[in-house]
């Protein structure tokens, strides 16, 4: 079918020109910064894309952000992922009454846009000593990631027969074994899927990494990234370059080896 | 056995509790402490000062916010336009086509890229003398314009890199879309000889329409809270030409300190969010709404 071909050729240079922007990050952050010319952008030089790594690593800190945002983006995601269970399951098992209404109000908080609570946070978490602290980080990237969180598994406890839940009852099982024992291990699915979605986007958060935290070893990786591009930007940039991949790898990887478990989550309705 | 609604009373509250507490703690009281002070004079060391409307009506007077306004708009159809029309164009280019997902890999690469990653990159694409500037250069143009420094250009390349992260995901849901549609009717409008312009228009189309809806509506709320890539890009420069309601509203506050003002900023930002988010969420909640 020469449609076939067609097409198969368009998405082809379509891909490579997509690519563009990458060959460029790639090749230039491979160069070392002393042979650094600037007028030679598509040209590749230079092995020097480790020690660039290296470099940025050590610049800005960059090795204490990195730790700070794998912890804000495994522990916030595993607690919201919890929480969030815990709110589907008391609505559609436990048939909660008014259980829509304290579903929309959960999902709520998902709609505004962040620069709402930005001021009153920032307020709030100086005066109570959480300004610029590991745990102010984690509670807000949890209380954020929570409404997305509820929504999905209200949805996917929405397809479990309601008899499963009346038969363990039945069994004499308390409602915390059912939820823990019963309800959770079916939905390992959606629990990893919800995880690795909002894993990625605290990985990639700047807004309020930028406004709740200050020092080195509190501030998230993009912010410390994006603090970089401006200090070093000119005389270094081949390593600033460098920093871009090393923040960028874990996320671009993760989302293309778990490309089912997004596109299940995008199906089940994610943002 | 059939359970009585609300036998388990105590036990679901217990359940939603946490959920509940924090999105009303981190989530709803600072929205509301927001709407008051977007009434009042605070510079965050005295108490705040009940001033009325007049934080909204220094901000509609304000040619900053104005042009942050226009170029929030331009977002807004940018977005629209290009990543999500190219998104679904993607999609039916790699509908039912044999490593089509391979295909699709390029583009989804972006999307895993952080805000601020996606603006180091296009800025340094972009920069004066920049990797763009030497290949038209080397293709003999040589009188280009100043890519991030003038307005409205500086905008409009922006939504580019915007459009080179997002397509890919766009793409990915219209294809989930286009996956879903029963296999009966494309056979049978194939017998009938529809091929594609006409299988699009009156088969693929209509079906789509429902998730086009929140693929726009989705689309549209993004876009009304770009911050990231303009962050890295221009930082709203130079002077304030290029900025967002988003980075406005944070510079106004953070910046400038300027607390009530920026939180009005924030609270037009938020109604008109809440008008666009109306879109999706009635599509989102209509279908799942038995309970």
């Amino acid at each position: 079918m020469t449609s076939r071909i067609t097409r198969t050729s368009i998405l082809v240079f379509f891909g490579l020109v997509w690519l563009l922007p990458v060959y460029l990050l790639v090749i230039n952050a491979n160069k070392s910064p002393q042979a650094y010319n600037s007028n030679e952008s598509w040209i590749p030089s230079g092995t020097s894309l480790i020690s660039n790594m290296v470099n940025a690593w050590r610049l800005s800190n960059l090795g204490d952000s990195v730790l700070s945002s794998l912890i804000y983006s495994i522990v916030s995601p595993l607690i919201a992922v919890l929480v969030g269970a815990a709110v589907g399951f008391a609505i559609v098992a436990l048939r909660m009454k008014h259980g829509f209404w304290w579903f929309v109000f959960v999902f709520g908080g998902t709609v505004f846009p962040l620069q709402m609570v930005l001021l009153p946070l920032f307020d709030g978490y100086s005066r109570m000593g959480l300004f610029d602290t590991h745990t102010g980080m984690i509670i807000v990237y949890t209380a954020i990631s929570i409404p997305f969180s509820a929504f999905v598994m209200r949805n996917f406890f929405t397809g479990i027969a309601h008899s499963v839940f009346e038969a363990a009852v039945i069994d004499g099982a308390s409602t915390w074994w059912i939820f823990l024992r019963v309800y959770l291990p079916m939905a390992v699915s959606a629990l990893v899927a919800i995880f690795i979605l909002q894993a990625t986007f605290i990985w990639n958060d700047l807004l309020l990494g930028l406004t709740l935290s200050q020092s080195d070893n509190v501030r998230p990786v993009v912010t410390t990234l994006s603090g970089m591009q401006s200090t070093y930007g000119g005389a270094q940039l081949s390593t600033v370059l460098a920093a871009g991949i090393l923040v960028s790898l874990p996320t671009v990887t993760l989302f293309m080896f778990t490309q089912k478990f997004f596109s299940r989550g995008l199906a089940l309705g994610q943002y | 056995m059939t359970v009585k609604k609300d036998h388990y009373r105590w036990a679901a509250r217990s359940f939603v509790a946490p959920g509940v507490l924090l999105v009303a703690v981190v989530l709803y009281l600072p929205l509301l402490w927001t709407v008051f002070l977007s009434f009042t004079s605070y510079d965050g060391l005295s108490s705040p000062k009940w001033i009325g409307a007049a934080n909204y009506l220094q901000m509609f007077q304000d040619p900053d916010f104005l042009n942050s306004m226009s170029n929030t708009l331009l977002w807004v159809v940018g977005t629209l336009v290009v990543p999500v029309g190219l998104g679904l164009v993607l999609a039916l280019l790699t509908f039912n086509l044999k490593g089509g997902v391979w295909l699709r890999l390029p583009f989804l690469i972006p999307y895993g890229i952080s805000g601020i990653g996606v603006g180091l990159i296009w800025s340094f694409v972009l920069q004066n003398n920049g990797a763009l500037d030497q290949a038209l250069h080397f293709f003999g143009v040589v009188d280009n314009p100043r890519w991030l420094l003038d307005a409205p250009l500086n905008t409009v390349v922006m939504i580019v890199a915007a459009a080179w992260q997002g397509v890919g995901v766009n793409a990915l849901l219209f294809s989930i879309g286009l996956q879903s549609i029963p296999k009966e009717p494309l056979e049978a409008a194939r017998l009938d000889g529809a091929r594609g312009f006409r299988l699009f228009g009156s088969i693929l189309w209509p079906m789509l329409r429902p998730l086009t809806t929140v693929v726009i509506g989705l689309s549209i709320v993004a876009s009304l809270k770009t911050f990231d890539i303009v962050l890295g890009m221009t930082k709203g420069g130079p002077g304030r030409v290029s900025e967002t309601l988003a980075l406005t509203m944070y510079k106004d506050t953070f910046v400038n300190s300027q607390y009530g003002l920026g939180s009005a900023i924030a609270v037009f930002l938020t109604v008109v969010t809440l008008l666009a988010a109306i879109l999706y969420l009635r599509e989102q909640l209509s279908k799942k709404n038995e309970f």
